[in-house]
């Protein structure tokens, strides 16, 4: 019964990610896709714009050093498809997020999913087409 | 008394663990914050399985017309794989029949993902230094959506992925005989039936590769596609590629790739490649972490 209602929780937490498509990315090889690393920080840049939109952290890790972390997502159009805007995120905000690094160990990485902006759970949901 | 406990236990587990989704952002709170109406603007088209078991109303005549959507597709309209029809999977059906001169131009191409993925540091896509995709390239790589119009002597073609636009004369001119090359370059078409408008490309750029894995074409390069109305939301697009310089025979590049109907309240969004940006992203991210849009990885 335990065992049961684990499971139940654990599924209830994973699924209802919505399920962006998982587009094919240039650049897979200069990724360490095996690697998670969680940055907490403050953002000092966002940039909305092709061909990735990405976001600038400074990260403290646990000594409390900071170390300018650039993190990229993909293009305007599908980071739009997935519920972001210009204004996902702001100067000042307070972050945490899981990141796949790169392999040249250059404080650079890709959005892996877990993103929380000032305590807050960041829900990626893709925005209905119209006439549906 | 152990076991209820425990179940209290994992009911307030479960709660916690929920209240983040409950008390989280969604999408549309956080578009209000940044953008009006989203939903009327930027547009994606529906996940595929919308469609199943939904009836169309019968094809109209002679008619391309509206933003059709080209996700439906097993490559989901990304199509990083190559040609639809022809992908690069080493099947014996799926080999291109390459001329001598066409294989040695296929091998100098070097893509950035796919099945012929390069090393970073040769990766030599014309794309990344923000080349326009041209024709056929923009049918049969990220055709997202697409934008068609009819006139009385054009069907008016726009492409979302890079912005390209083409237009096709149907005054029944005749293709031109030694065309200057254009990275679309030169279409006629004309209806063959009710419901099946056949198009002549020529003259198109050698610069060009004609899909995501690098095949090449030559000034020599005579595209077909056929547009089927199947029947109101639904068209099926067919490509033959014809370059006698490059390739033994004539290939089929797309076979009844399936275009969807949008509503006509669909806004398509915008994908240019802008140099600025690229140069912008290549000295925050692409250069310092060896990334193939960089251009030291020429």
């Amino acid at each position: 019964m335990r065992n049961k209602l684990a499971i139940i929780s654990l599924a209830l937490v994973i699924l209802p990610g919505v399920c962006v498509p998982l587009f094919a990315h240039h650049g897979n090889a200069a990724y360490d896709t095996t690697k998670t690393v969680t940055l907490k920080g403050t953002v000092t840049e966002y940039t909305w714009a092709n061909p990735h939109v990405f976001l600038k952290v400074d990260a403290k890790d646990d000594s409390g050093n900071t170390s300018h972390w650039v993190i990229e997502a993909q293009s305007t159009v599908t980071q739009n498809a997935a519920g972001w805007s210009r204004t996902t995120f702001k100067a000042g905000d307070e972050v945490t997020l899981d990141v796949i690094p790169i392999k040249n160990g250059s404080p650079i990485g890709r959005f892996k999913g877990r993103i929380v902006i000032n305590g807050t759970v960041f829900k990626a949901g893709a925005q209905p087409a119209p006439g549906q | 008394m152990r076991r209820r406990l425990a179940l209290l236990a994992v009911t307030l587990f479960v709660g916690w663990m929920l209240s983040p989704m409950l008390r989280a952002q969604t999408a549309p709170a956080q578009a209000a914050a940044g953008q009006a109406e989203p939903e009327k603007w930027n547009n994606v088209p529906p996940r595929k399985s919308t469609y199943a078991g939904k009836k169309s109303d019968p094809a109209p005549r002679r008619d391309l017309s509206g933003i059709w959507d080209g996700a439906t597709s097993a490559g989901n309209g990304l199509e990083d794989q190559g040609a639809p029809a022809m992908p690069e999977d080493g099947k014996p059906e799926h080999q291109i029949p390459f001329t001598p001169l066409g294989l040695e131009k296929f091998k100098l191409t070097k893509p950035s993902n796919g099945p012929r993925q390069s090393e970073l540091g040769e990766i030599n896509d014309p794309l990344y230094m923000c080349d326009p995709m041209g024709f056929p390239r923009l049918e049969l790589f990220e055709l997202r959506t697409i934008e068609i119009a009819q006139t009385a002597k054009q069907v008016i073609y726009l492409n979302e992925y890079y912005g390209q636009w083409r237009i096709i004369w149907t005054d029944g001119r005749e293709l031109p005989k030694d065309p200057d090359p254009r990275w679309n370059g030169y279409s006629v078409g004309q209806w063959v039936d009710d419901y099946t408008f056949v198009v002549q490309t020529v003259g198109m750029k050698e610069a060009t590769w004609l899909d995501n894995v690098g095949r090449p074409h030559s000034d020599a390069l005579r595209v077909e596609e056929r547009f089927h109305r199947v029947d109101h939301d639904n068209m099926e697009l067919s490509m033959t590629i014809d370059d006698p310089k490059m390739y033994t025979k004539p290939w089929l590049a797309l076979d009844k790739y399936p275009l969807r109907l949008q509503s006509d309240d669909f806004d398509m969004p915008e994908y240019l490649c802008a140099p600025s940006e690229m140069g912008d992203y290549n000295s925050q991210i692409g250069n310092r972490g060896g990334l193939p849009t960089s251009p030291n990885n020429k």
